[in-house]
């Protein structure tokens, strides 16, 4: 039964006109991202019931005024005459579509899975002719009773997971009092040029050969049907999670702390290697990180931020999840601002002609918790309930997105969004271990009837 | 550098010549009256008051006489003051501003354009070329219908529009006049391209509640230039009916009139028409004299229907694949000026000062008898009228009326800064201008305005208002929150 459906396609512009003849050129890490694109879904149960419509009108309205901050979100792809990607301000406006779901929230996210949800955010491919394709796409459900999900979707050309939390932020800021908390800065990355530094270390290696090695594969595609699926965990379970990775074999505990983000990811790494079949060793893992803070860029900074490194799995035993957050641990305290700079200076060098696919060869593990979605509020005190991340395409050996879970700041709480090849995801949730600290099951996958 | 001076100093002679000229011909009366007076009067001084009063019992008056002379100078008095017609007085109007999130950057409108005429490329570089040319800014709007991908032009959808555009003419207008919707007598509603059933116009009495005795009228079909014709038909239903408020609705309703095929000749609307209506409110009562905004002196119609070709130039027809749009003819330029012709011809003698008049006898005499080869000469409309709200049908006829009518630029600048904020709002377009000139603080106690408005048939229409009092600014109007970036520089192409 289609419980989504799809009322009209419309385009919605910024109440104020840009100026013309205005371009935003696109960084280096924006452009290696070309391939993937980004659908989020935040679900909100609101307190007023209102008429069919008329949410999405006042949504429609406010959305304009947003966007007036945004001229780079309404702009619209071309290339410079030496091949790079560029925004041209031209005022185009970003594609809305609307639609209703004749069920209520709660039913829906009781029965949701990977291809109902993303029913509910609209994503096209791009144009032949960029020029005339929109980069943002968004989409308003209404569900009864008062329940709305909002879609969005990108290109990753132009932001990262961060930067359309931020988008969307504004957009409840703006809906809900008429202007923007954290305005969007649109400038380019540091460079060393800029700040007079010259490097006299040794550039580290680790994470630009991790690029080198994607570039020149050819195009990813995955010959088995990917699905997913999402974890709840709760503060206490993750707290017990971090005392168990902390306790070295000996009984002593480790000195630095695992964060939560370490435990997890090294807790769905084993287990997903287990899954797939492999002993002995953990299969080669890239975490991703969101390097704003570590720039020392503000927070609205717009654009690509995400910086990829391989954790490999040798040396590793599926079973010691503490060595593996450890691991996890190191590789993430080498990204610092250097590293990520030099980083940038070879991309530059680099003059990538066909850009990698980032996500399409290797175990994603992306650290989301920057990322901040519940302050979103659209009306009253309504936070959003649930906020799903999908990276896109579904291609690669899989895919684990950590974020915060809804209700608490300084929580341990997180929400785990796994896709992996049916056969493995559902090994993975069976696992016993992960089984250990009672995750609530947020969304399943329907399995295929054979 | 001696060449250009006698020339400079030929021409200040000159034109202190053609001043004088007009000064003497235009208060001949005033002139040969004057003498006359004083010639009276120092008759009279002269004689002294012995004099005089001998004459006077020398005339004999007879009772009777004296009786007869006064009915008779009464019954004249009163035939004249019974057969002028009621003044008609225009007391407000109100301009409909659309909610700036309709609006259609020309990005966006190439962009529609693009991904639903995708098999005809050379449609929408057509397409393009026109929107470069126009003369339209980046805050015209259009009905939300038309914002979808792709269309969805419903009858329901038309509706919508229809209400929301005229609704909110109406609700303004009410609040600006203090007019009840019980006070109202006669409605008239002009939109071309729209006509439902029931009528617009009994759309609006079943919404306010209107008497069941108004008199209801909707003209449909009749183009751009239907607002003057319905500013005609109420000036004629108030002359019947004493005592009465006329309420005049002009819009053109843009949703289902988007041409959805790829003929070029029938594309060209789509570019250029936008949303937007106005509502006036005309009055014979004479206690509306005082705070009435215009006062209406001319109407003046041009129908050039009797011609094939002017018939034919703007004509709505279905294309080869089916699709209704309006075809417009190559020759519009030239009918459109054959029409102005006519209708100047009409309204020329009955606002143009002697002196213009004059010069034009004389170059046409000169040419019937003496030499055909004289240049015909074009009245200097200038001398006639302050203000001038040409029709924003279009950058082509803007530029056209102002080389014809040898007006400056600053004439035209209401023409064209509507065209720009607003579009081509068809009929309503002529109150968008006039709203403009009145945000500028241009508009003075007897300032005469001329209206003129072209239209489908081939129609030209022409309204000529004058000032009741000095509109004060700021004024509460379509231009309130952007008149102080106005006038703009509106560049020959814009690059897309």
């Amino acid at each position: 039964m289609a419980e989504v459906s799809f009322i009209c396609k419309r385009t919605v512009i910024s109440t104020r006109p840009v100026q013309p003849g205005k371009f935003f050129p696109l960084s280096v890490l924006d452009h290696i991202m070309e391939h993937n694109h980004l659908r989020i879904v935040f679900y909100y149960q609101l307190p007023v019931v209102r008429k069919i419509g008329e949410l999405t009108m006042k949504l429609r309205e406010s959305i304009s005024e947003m966007l007036s901050s945004f001229p780079i979100v309404v702009g619209r792809l071309i290339k410079s005459p030496e091949g790079r990607w560029m925004i041209k301000c031209n005022d185009a406006g970003l594609r809305m579509v609307e639609a209703r779901a004749r069920v209520t929230l709660d039913e829906w996210l009781r029965n949701v899975d990977r291809e109902k949800e993303l029913k509910l955010v609209h994503w096209e491919e791009m144009f032949h002719k960029p020029y005339f394709w929109s980069t943002f796409y968004v989409q308003i459900t209404e569900f009864e009773t008062g329940g709305l999900a909002i879609g969005l979707s990108c290109t990753h050309l132009l932001s990262d997971p961060k930067c359309a939390t931020m988008l969307i932020k504004a957009w409840a800021d703006t809906t809900l009092g008429g202007k923007i908390i954290s305005p969007p800065s649109f400038r380019p990355l540091p460079s060393r040029k800029q700040e007079g530094d010259t490097p006299n270390h040794q550039p580290y290696f680790q994470m630009i050969n991790h690029y080198k090695s994607v570039f020149g594969k050819p195009y990813a595609v995955s010959d088995i049907k990917q699905t997913t699926f999402t974890l709840e965990f709760k503060h206490e379970m993750v707290k017990r999670l971090i005392e168990m990775a902390g306790a070295l074999p000996n009984g002593h505990k480790q000195e630095l702390t695992p964060t939560p983000f370490e435990v997890l990811s090294a807790l769905f790494w084993t287990s997903i290697s287990k899954a797939k079949g492999i002993k002995g060793s953990l299969i080669d893992m890239s975490v991703s990180l969101d390097t704003r803070r570590k720039l020392h860029l503000d927070e609205g900074f717009f654009g690509n931020c995400t910086v990829y490194n391989m954790v490999k799995g040798d040396g590793l035993n599926e079973n010691e999840v503490s060595k593996a957050a450890a691991a996890i641990k190191e590789v993430v305290s080498e990204m610092n601002k250097d590293r990520v700079m030099d980083l940038i200076e070879f991309l530059e060098q680099e003059n990538i002609e066909n850009p990698p696919w980032m996500t399409g060869y290797h175990l994603i593990c992306a650290n989301l918790e920057n990322a901040d979605p519940y302050s979103a509020i659209f009306e009253g005190n309504s936070s959003p309930v649930r906020v799903s991340y999908y990276l896109e395409p579904a291609v690669g050996p899989g895919q684990v997105l950590i974020y915060p879970s809804p209700g608490g700041d300084a929580d341990f709480g997180r929400v785990v969004m796994v896709t992996l090849g049916e056969h493995e995801a559902e090994n993975v949730l069976n696992d016993a271990l992960i089984q250990q600290f009672s995750p609530t099951l947020l969304m399943s996958f329907s399995k295929e009837l054979s | 550098m001696p060449q250009n001076l006698p020339n400079f100093s030929g021409s200040v002679r000159l034109k202190y010549v053609k001043l004088g000229y007009q000064y003497l011909v235009n208060h001949i009366l005033t002139f040969l009256l004057i003498p006359i007076m004083l010639g009276i009067l120092i008759e009279i001084l002269r004689l002294g008051p012995d004099e005089l009063s001998k004459i006077l019992k020398s005339l004999q008056f007879d009772l009777i006489q004296l009786l007869c002379s006064s009915f008779f100078i009464i019954f004249i008095a009163t035939v004249y003051f019974m057969s002028k017609p009621r003044s008609i007085y225009l007391v407000d109007y109100t301009c409909y501003k659309p909610p700036i999130n309709f609006r259609v950057p020309f990005s966006t409108f190439m962009e529609h354009s693009r991904l639903i005429l995708k098999d005809n490329p050379k449609s929408v570089d057509f397409q393009m070329r026109i929107l470069e040319r126009s003369g339209l800014g980046e805050e015209t709007c259009l009905p939300p219908a038309i914002h979808y991908i792709p269309p969805t032009p419903t009858m329901e959808s038309a509706r919508g529009e229809a209400e929301i555009v005229i609704f909110s003419a109406i609700d303004d207008l009410m609040n600006k006049t203090g007019i009840k919707p019980k006070d109202i007598d006669v409605l008239i509603v002009n939109c071309s391209l729209f006509s439902p059933t029931p009528s617009l116009s009994a759309m609006i009495v079943n919404k306010y509640k209107l008497r069941s005795n108004i008199k209801s009228y909707n003209l449909s079909g009749m183009g751009c230039s239907a607002g003057l014709i319905s500013i005609d038909l109420a000036r004629d239903l108030l002359q019947v009916h004493p005592n009465s408020s006329a309420l005049v609705i002009s819009t053109e309703i843009i949703t289902p009139n988007y041409y959805q095929g790829s003929e070029r000749a029938m594309l060209l609307p789509n570019c250029l028409f936008r949303m937007g209506s106005a509502a006036i409110l005309l009055s014979n009562k004479t206690r509306d004299s005082r705070r009435a905004k215009y006062k209406l002196v001319h109407v003046v119609r041009t129908h050039k229907g009797s011609d094939d070709k002017a018939y034919k130039c703007v004509f709505e027809q279905e294309d080869p694949q089916g699709k209704v749009g309006i075809n417009l003819s190559k020759d519009l330029m030239v009918i459109a000026g054959e029409a102005l012709k006519s209708n100047i011809t009409t309204i020329g003698p009955l606002v143009l000062p002697a002196s213009e008049q004059l010069l034009f006898l004389f170059t046409l005499i000169g040419r019937k008898i003496f030499n055909p080869k004289w240049k015909p000469y074009i009245p200097d409309f200038k001398q006639a009228f302050d203000h001038f709200c040409i029709h924003a049908g279009g950058r082509a006829v803007i530029d056209e009326l102002q080389k014809n009518l040898q007006l400056s630029a600053e004439h035209v600048e209401a023409s064209r800064m509507t065209l720009h904020r607003f579009g081509n709002t068809s009929s309503s377009s002529l109150w968008y201008e006039m709203s403009y000139i009145e945000a500028k603080g241009r508009m003075k106690k007897g300032d005469r305005v001329w209206q003129i408005a072209f239209g489908s048939g081939f129609k030209c229409n022409s309204a000529v208002w004058k000032c009741n009092r000095t509109i004060k600014t700021p004024t509460d109007g379509p231009w309130k929150d952007c008149i102080q970036r106005y006038p703009v520089h509106i560049p020959e192409i814009v690059k897309l």
